[in-house]
């Protein structure tokens, strides 16, 4: 990067002629005006020459120039300073540092721009404040980070976050591309966030178009780094814990109160009948259990040394011969705080690097170890990275980037049935273990059917995925013709994953698998990007700047897919169990799929006396997934203008830069279609169409079924996108704030519309029918404030909203439901024409029937109007249950009157960061809130509602549900059956609102003084000590307002894996 | 001169880029797929067939997870119709406990909505049927080099299929869209009665059909001879069923050549290892331990109906009714049911009996055929022990007392009939979709219609007679109740009493069809037909209304269930009428009342 640095410097400074006379040799240092720290490979070039030198790593050089010359010196992220020599021989310089400097360089598609003459939408991440949070995934850390970026992590270690640029694109994937060294890819959960140089996004189309085809979701450039100046040794580390929420997280009933729940719960389903319990005996009040298996037995009633349970069974039908025996917990299990648990993390990064005239290299070392908080859960992750480039002659280069990693986890589904949910739904009379130590649960009669949620985790503690990556490239660069400069890239990934599950048999649930289990996978994807570009620059006339690009590139993927199991161990042995060692059938499955593009792309960057900029770029993808047409064409345009550098400019002072920018284009999107897309394929399946024809009573004849209609005139999504902004830097550039305003219409979406029954279920094909759009305004100011020589303090503010609003789906086809959840038959989100994509769905609650009069007044007024004496006004109408909101007005309540409940997109999501700095001192804190965003909170249905299963409840269920003497409830009456005028139905009882404000990092620093450290020949040494999402403000009820989801269906809480609160120690060292 | 060569080195490199990515670069197959072209032919062909057999028990595996074909939950789209059949026909509860699968709570208390997920599950896996037997049939008209003879069987059997699937479809939904092999649009409206077509379809299958096939799964002319028999008495056409029923009672066998026939042991048709035997017209054919490591071919839609918390484990749905068993109590006397009054006399049960309280069970005169029916307290089930009662009921207040019985295997030979790797059990007893004694039944009904009470009395008494002349094959008692293995006594499980109709007990046409009627209930049960029984009687809302009330008393899951004249048919569910419309609006309609 160093040359073309070179090379825009060179260009700004026009050249003059001097008369030279007096050669002088100046020796100097240059210094960063802030820390007095020298600043090494700064430019010092005589200015109008091309005579200039680099500063070596004490921030010393020597030049020979005139005496009457002068210097002009610049470095990245410090303001370009001159000098006049008048004929001293030495000189001491200092730079102001800039942190978002106008000369600054930005990495865009294919290249590189100044930041002051990008016309797109592109937000530059701050890496030294992104790298603060401790996380693996640098994804999660860019979180709050660029305005235009809505990040959604997990608390799970090693759980890719969802990233959206600039909102929901798309009814599929709306995942960024990410270009890593000048290579696209889909994945970047590998990348050790230490070798991260810099980062920038690109929002629009003006910046993004260039990557065509795959652009629509917008495109992360990640550049990694490179070694420069002498020598040196880096170590970061730190290592801390992570901790869970105490206590009864889920307000939980004991074991006492929840008897008391069902006692009430039985007394209002059937007013005066009898209770009878086979865990709580019979009468007016119910007794807690000695032993909860057998049911109801009291203490001294159950000869314990009866007790007979083979944990690790073998034969499917030996669960018939058990006796468990298992005492009640009175006192209650709390199953979150069995379950969760604090954990440590460590991070340990060493770097080595070097650069000089030849060339530069960085090698690094990263090892990462985060356990999960919640048992038996983990990440770990070695990198490896060599970068290096080799100046082979003043013209050539080549070089290469190329990292390895080895990852390692365990991780639980965050969403569907999983352990957490299993511990939630378990009533507290469970205890962990029986009288034996054997897992304990549900085996014990009329207290539900969830597992126990210790034993699924610790039966998953030898389960893992193991991925081992390469991603890199090796490149070449050749200038010549004094403008021209040629640049091949190949690079790509290899990488396989292999994993492992052991499925034990289980006994103490009230439903148990019989069998044992092992599945093993590996999947392998290999893909290889080359690209070749040709970049023409050059100045004209001191006016007229142009740079010229073009270049193809050519991407090519495979994907293959192995899978086996097979059943009847012997022994469960972690070292005896592997695929030959089981006695069962041996089944196996494979996959395999592969596609490519071909494309053609060209940029040119007009920039006329450096205040107005024109920007155009054309690329033609040619794909594998679609064959008519097999080509697509992306352009996009762009201006900008400069106010700032107009004369009658010139005396606003305090306005260093103004620019009003704008760009329009077509950005288009591939990533949902599968590659088989366009065929009718036929297929077999052991389940679905195979059968036993011969009435053998055990063996499948192979048969075949349609698997896959196709779609041979599928195209591309289309996102034509307007996009204008203001650049705005105040006040010597103290204050610099940069806002866009976007608006996306997203056309030709492809959607596979489900087909009517009559066709068959084969797999639909993706059509190009639906429409969407998307606006909204990204915002991000940065100020520096130095409130005395020592103390300083800078602050960004980032701010994302966007609003988003589907326009078509198909013919007659105003919406598409999911998740239907514990809601058989109707669905919680409803993605509906005129509505943004998610949106909740259902009845809206205004109330309870506070007596039998109001039900008979709705049912007569509904009998008046259907002029039906059986009417009623809302099915399974009654006292204490909800009163649902007539939405059409008819009289009563049908399907029509469900509604939009809630929205699960925030209104907007900010970060805010702020960093202070007094003497050796260092403090920052980053703040991180999302507001106007609903959250359906399905635990809810499992704890407030007695009739939702036989499982664990809420003290809401019991003590604010509604009766004669509290209609002022939550809940409604707890009944033993669920209705659809409590929770059969989705209703807005279990929306919330998801705002939150959350203190995700304070660090506090200290970095030793030089004079110390020069004693021990160390160049810097920091110790920090760390706070991660210490504080949580928000008014959800649930565990964790941050929830993730599928690009259609999100914000529902069935069980969230909290993020951890987190502290650390560390330490930066540099030698 | 080094810079030369390098240029011109790279820049070589550069042109060769740009034709070196001609187009084969981006021709990208199907992988793992195979186009229809490749299909057309004989063994194409005969795959695809399978394929559509394949779907009769409209089950799939998804990430190991029970699906049907084409989404929803497996048990949705039961093909033995244990929700739809009988649990909506009075013979069954849904079980388990009041909050599971509401849905089913809807469907039993006729209060189901269009929305519905059940319906639409069902409907899309039986239109997936549908779409398999015309794949077959669409391809059989362009293949060549298949002989006349192959032609005709593969293109009758993927008919007998076709016309099975809409069956299924025209007894649930009534108006449904007919799709056929020459259909090119597939959203056509539900306007038309494709009663003629069903008929043509099992008309050509028993024209075409050989008596015998290779593969005793396969359908044959007289499997489709019954069924055409079936299909006209759905329509009232007596003569034209009385012709064919007696065609296929005289001279129909099985596809593996076996006359047709009773067979001595009632309870052989519901046992994996004497299937596919005399009795057996048209049979799912189901496995167990296929090599799948799932149960997906396993009997997957019944896994909820196993007793709770016994040795299967899962879910304690598809409970019988009391109604249901107070039907097989028989007349000490005579032997023989009381036909208008059987709830006067309820067989005793142990509602909120717990299972270590003491219970006698009913000592009074029962039908053999009870007790291979219906499991119930202290009563030998199968050879896993005596049924105990409330312990394997998951909630007797909502689901009574009892556990059903015709689906479930036995312990001897469960490790080759059921298959384990599943949350709940499979077992490889087929679903039977006619069984002989329903032919005789069906026989009995039109000659009934059709004025000739006594063949239609002798057909009712050789299904009496079964049970009646084998005594010895009625349930007896465990030698040991700790030891169910060791085997039975000669001591019956209960007092069992049944006997023929005496000769001429047939007056009028009415009384004959109130003594079929009730025949076919008790010799049935279980099996999902009682709905469709009912409601092609016209009778369905007085016995339903009368059931709900009876039932009321003794469980909460039915109260509240008010049958009314337009339940006689499920709604067309409304996912399809939502995906039916176009510019113009919905292209199915829906039916009546809902």
């Amino acid at each position: 990067m160093k040359i073309p640095l070179f090379i825009v410097v060179m260009l700004l400074f026009p050249v003059t002629i001097f008369a030279q006379e007096d050669e002088i040799l100046l020796t100097g240092v240059v210094l960063d005006a802030d820390s007095g720290m020298p600043v090494p490979s700064a430019n010092v070039i005589e200015k109008g020459t091309s005579n200039g030198v680099l500063t070596n790593f004490d921030g010393e050089f020597t030049i020979e120039v005139p005496a009457d010359a002068t210097l002009v010196f610049s470095y990245i992220g410090y303001a370009t300073t001159e000098i006049q020599v008048d004929g001293r021989t030495e000189i001491e310089v200092s730079l102001e540092p800039e942190a978002a400097a106008l000369q600054e360089i930005v990495v865009v598609g294919y290249g590189s721009q100044r930041k002051s003459d990008l016309t797109g939408a592109v937000s530059v991440v701050d890496m030294e404040s992104m790298g603060r949070q401790p996380s693996p995934q640098v994804t999660e850390q860019l979180q709050g980070q660029a305005s235009g970026v809505t990040v959604t992590s997990s608390g799970q270690p090693g759980e890719p976050p969802q990233v959206r640029i600039r909102g929901i694109n798309t009814f599929g994937d709306s995942s960024p591309l990410y270009v890593v060294d000048g290579v696209p890819t889909q994945d970047i959960n590998y990348l050790n966030p230490n070798d991260i140089a810099n980062m920038q996004v690109l929002k629009d189309a003006g910046s993004a178009s260039i990557y065509g085809a795959r652009a629509a979701n917008g495109v992360i450039i990640i550049t990694t780094k490179k070694g420069s100046g002498d020598l040196k040794v880096n170590y970061n580390g730190y290592y801390g814990s992570q901790m869970v929420p105490k206590g009864n997280v889920y307000d939980i009933l004991s074991p006492q109160e929840h008897a008391d729940l069902r006692w009430a719960a039985m007394e209002n389903t059937n007013p005066g009948e009898p209770i009878t319990d086979r865990q709580y005996g019979s009468g007016a009040q119910p007794t807690l259990p000695y032993y909860i298996l057998p049911g109801g037995a009291s203490q001294g009633e159950v000869d314990e040394s009866s007790y007979f349970v083979d944990p690790f069974y073998t034969e499917s039908g030996a669960v018939n011969g058990f006796n468990q025996i298992i005492r009640a917990n009175q006192q209650g299990t709390n199953w979150f705080q069995e379950i969760f648990s604090d954990a440590p993390i460590m991070n340990h990064d060493i770097s080595l690097s070097q650069g000089g005239e030849k060339g530069n290299f960085l090698f690094s070392l990263n090892y990462m170890d985060q356990d999960g908080t919640l048992k038996n859960t983990y990440f770990d992750r070695y990198t490896a990275r060599v970068n290096s480039q080799f100046d082979i002659s003043d013209n050539f280069r080549i070089g290469e980037n190329l990292a390895y990693s080895l990852s390692e986890g365990n991780r639980v589904a965050v969403t569907g049935e999983n352990p957490i949910n299993h511990a939630y739904r378990s009533q507290p009379i469970i205890p962990v273990y029986d009288i034996a130590g054997n897992f304990a649960g549900t085996q014990a009669p009329s207290l539900g059917n969830s597992q126990n949620a210790v034993a699924i985790l610790d039966r998953n503690q030898n389960n893992f995925s193991r991925t081992s990556r390469i991603f890199g490239n090796i490149f070449a660069e050749l200038d010549f013709l004094e403008n021209f400069t040629a640049r091949t890239s190949f690079g790509g990934s290899y990488s396989n994953t292999n994993g492992q599950v052991f499925a034990y048999p289980t006994y103490e649930n009230a439903e148990n698998t019989t069998y044992n289990q092992l599945t093993e996978n590996a999947f392998t994807g290999y893909n290889w990007t080359w690209s070749n570009t040709l970049q023409y620059q050059n100045n004209f006339n001191d006016l007229h700047d142009i740079t010229v690009l073009v270049g193809t590139e050519a991407y090519h993927n495979q994907y293959e897919e192995v899978s086996a199991l097979t059943q009847g161990f012997y022994s469960f042995d972690p070292d005896y169990v592997n695929l030959s060692t089981g006695s069962g059938t041996q089944t196996n499955s494979g996959f395999y799929t592969e596609d490519a593009l071909f494309s053609v792309f060209g940029r040119v960057d007009y920039t006329f006396n450096e205040r107005y900029l024109l920007g155009a770029t054309l690329r033609r993808d040619a794909t594998s997934r679609f064959t008519n047409p097999r080509h697509g064409w992306f352009p996009a345009a762009s201006a900008g203008w400069r106010i700032s550098e107009e004369a009658f400019m010139d005396e606003v002072h305090w306005i260093d830069e103004l620019k009003v920018r704008g760009g329009y284009g077509v950005m288009g999107n591939q990533n949902n279609v599968d590659p088989a897309n366009a065929f009718t394929t036929y297929g077999s399946n052991r389940v679905s169409s195979y059968y036993d024809i011969n009435g053998s009573n055990n063996n499948i004849i192979e048969g075949f079924q349609r698997s896959r209609i196709g779609n041979p005139n599928a195209s591309w999504e289309k996102n034509i996108n307007a996009n204008i902004g203001v650049d705005v830097n105040l006040f010597k550039s103290k204050l610099q704030i940069s806002a866009d305003y976007y608006r996306k219409d997203v056309v030709d979406l492809l959607y596979n519309p489900e087909l009517t029954g009559t066709a068959g279920v084969s797999t639909v094909p993706y059509v190009n029918i639906a429409e969407m759009k998307n606006s909204g305004l990204d915002l991000s100011a940065t100020a520096f404030f130095d409130f005395t020589s020592d103390l300083k303090m800078n602050t960004t503010l980032t701010l994302t909203t966007y609003e988003n609003e589907i326009v078509n789906i198909a013919d007659g086809v105003s919406y598409f439901d999911q998740e239907a959840r514990r809601f058989n038959g109707s669905s919680i989100v409803r993605n509906a024409v005129g509505n943004s994509v998610g949106q909740f769905h259902g009845y809206n609650i205004i109330g309870f029937w506070n007596s039998q009069e109001e039900v008979d007044a709705a049912n007569q007024e509904a009998q008046n109007v259907l002029n039906n004496p059986d009417a009623e006004y809302q099915s399974d109408i009654g006292v204490g249950r909800f009163r649902y909101e007539d939405i059409n007005g008819d009289g009563v309540i049908t399907s029509d009157d469900r509604t939009f409940l809630g929205n699960p997109n925030p209104e907007f999501s900010g970060g805010l960061n702020l960093e202070f700095t007094y003497k050796n001192w260092d403090f920052s804190t980053f703040l991180y809130g999302v507001y106007g965003n609903d959250i359906w909170n399905q635990v809810k249905w499992w704890h407030d509602f007695y009739s939702s299963f036989n499982g664990a409840k809420s003290n809401t269920a019991l003590y604010d549900s509604w009766t004669p003497n509290n209609q002022n409830a939550s809940a409604p009456i707890q009944e033993t059956g669920g209705s659809f005028s409590t929770a059969n139905v989705p209703n807005s009882y279990f929306v919330e609102d998801g705002s939150y404000l959350r203190v995700r990092n304070i660090q506090l620093g200290y970095s030793l003084p030089t004079n110390i450290l020069d004693n021990v020949g160390l160049d810097r040494l920091r110790l920090y000590v760390q706070g991660a999402n210490l504080f949580t403000i928000t008014n959800y009820s649930g565990v964790d307002p941050e929830l993730t989801g599928t690009a259609t269906a999100f914000g529902i809480d069935e069980g969230a894996y909290p993020t951890p609160k987190q502290i650390i120690f560390g330490v930066n060292l540099t030698f | 001169m080094k810079k030369i060569v390098y240029t011109i080195v790279f820049l070589s490199l550069g042109v060769g880029i740009f034709h070196s990515c001609s187009e084969d670069f981006l021709d990208k197959p199907a992988y793992g797929a195979l186009s229809d072209e490749v299909l057309a032919d004989e063994k194409g062909i005969e795959a695809l067939l399978i394929g559509a057999y394949a779907a009769l028990d409209g089950q799939d595996v998804v990430n190991g997870g029970t699906v049907a074909l084409g989404g929803g939950n497996g048990w949705e789209a039961t093909p033995s119709n244990w929700i739809y059949g009988d649990i909506t026909g009075g013979d069954a509860h849904k079980g388990s406990d009041g909050g599971d699968q509401p849905p089913i709570n809807s469907i039993a208390t006729f209060s189901a909505d269009p929305s519905n997920g059940f319906f639409n599950t069902k409907w899309k896996a039986l239109y997936e049927g549908v779409t398999r037997a015309n794949a077959v049939l669409r391809l059989l008209n362009q293949a060549e080099n298949i002989s006349e003879q192959s032609k005709a069987n593969i293109a009758g059997q993927a008919r007998f299929l076709r016309g099975h699937y809409y069956f299924e479809l025209k007894k649930m939904f009534n108006m449904v869209p007919w799709i056929d092999e020459n259909s090119e649009n597939t959203n056509v409206p539900n306007d038309t009665d494709i009663w003629p077509n069903i008929e043509e379809d099992f008309k050509f299958a028993y024209e075409n059909l050989p008596s015998t096939q290779d593969d005793v799964g396969r359908a044959n002319r007289w499997a489709a001879g019954a069924y055409l028999g079936k299909t006209y008495l759905y329509q009232d056409k007596f003569p034209l069923a009385k012709e064919i029923f007696t065609e296929v009672i005289n001279s129909g066998v099985t596809s593996n050549g076996l006359s047709y026939g009773l067979v001595d042991n009632f309870n052989h048709n519901f046992n994996a290892e004497f299937e596919n035997n005399e009795e057996s017209v048209f049979a799912i054919q189901m496995v167990a331990n296929d090599g799948t490591n799932t149960i997906g071919n396993s009997n997957q839609a019944l896994m909820l109906a196993y007793p709770y918390n016994s040795p299967f484990r899962c879910c304690g749905f598809y409970q019988p009714t009391q109604d249901l068993v107070n039907s097989y109590r028989t007349d000490e006397a005579n032997g023989l049911p009381y036909l208008d009054n059987y709830n006067n006399n309820p067989v005793k049960n142990d509602m909120g009996i717990l299972s270590d309280e003491p219970f006698t069970p009913d000592t009074q005169s029962l039908d053999p055929r009870l007790d291979w029916t219906v499991g119930r307290r202290d009563i030998p089930y199968h050879d896993w022990g005596y049924h105990p009662g409330y312990d394997w009921v998951r909630e007797q207040s909502s689901g009574g007392p009892y556990a059903p019985k015709k689906h479930i295997y036995w312990q001897y030979h469960a490790d080759t009939y059921s298959d384990q790797s599943a949350w709940a059990p499979g077992n490889a007893i087929n679903v039977n979709v006619i069984r002989f004694a329903d032919v005789l039944l069906m026989a009995a009904e039109a000659e009934a219609k059709t004025g000739n009470l006594n063949t239609a009395l002798d057909y009712v008494n050789l299904i009496r007679g079964r049970m009646a002349d084998n005594s010895q094959h009625w349930l007896k008692d465990y030698f040991d109740p700790e030891n169910p293995l060791d085997g039975f006594t000669q001591d019956y499980a209960a007092n069992y009493n049944i006997e023929r109709y005496p000769e001429g007990y047939f007056t009028s046409e009415e009384q004959a069809m109130e003594v079929i009627m009730y025949e076919r209930r008790i010799e049935l049960a279980m099996e999902g037909h009682r709905f469709f029984d009912l409601v092609r009687w016209g009778v369905a809302q007085e016995v339903l209304n009368n059931f709900i009330d009876y039932e009321g008393q003794i469980t909460t899951d039915v109260r509240g269930g008010d049958f009314n004249s337009n339940d006689v048919y499920f709604p067309i569910p409304q996912r399809q009428i939502d995906l039916s419309t176009t510019a113009d609006g919905p292209v199915l309609q829906q039916n009546p009342g809902y």
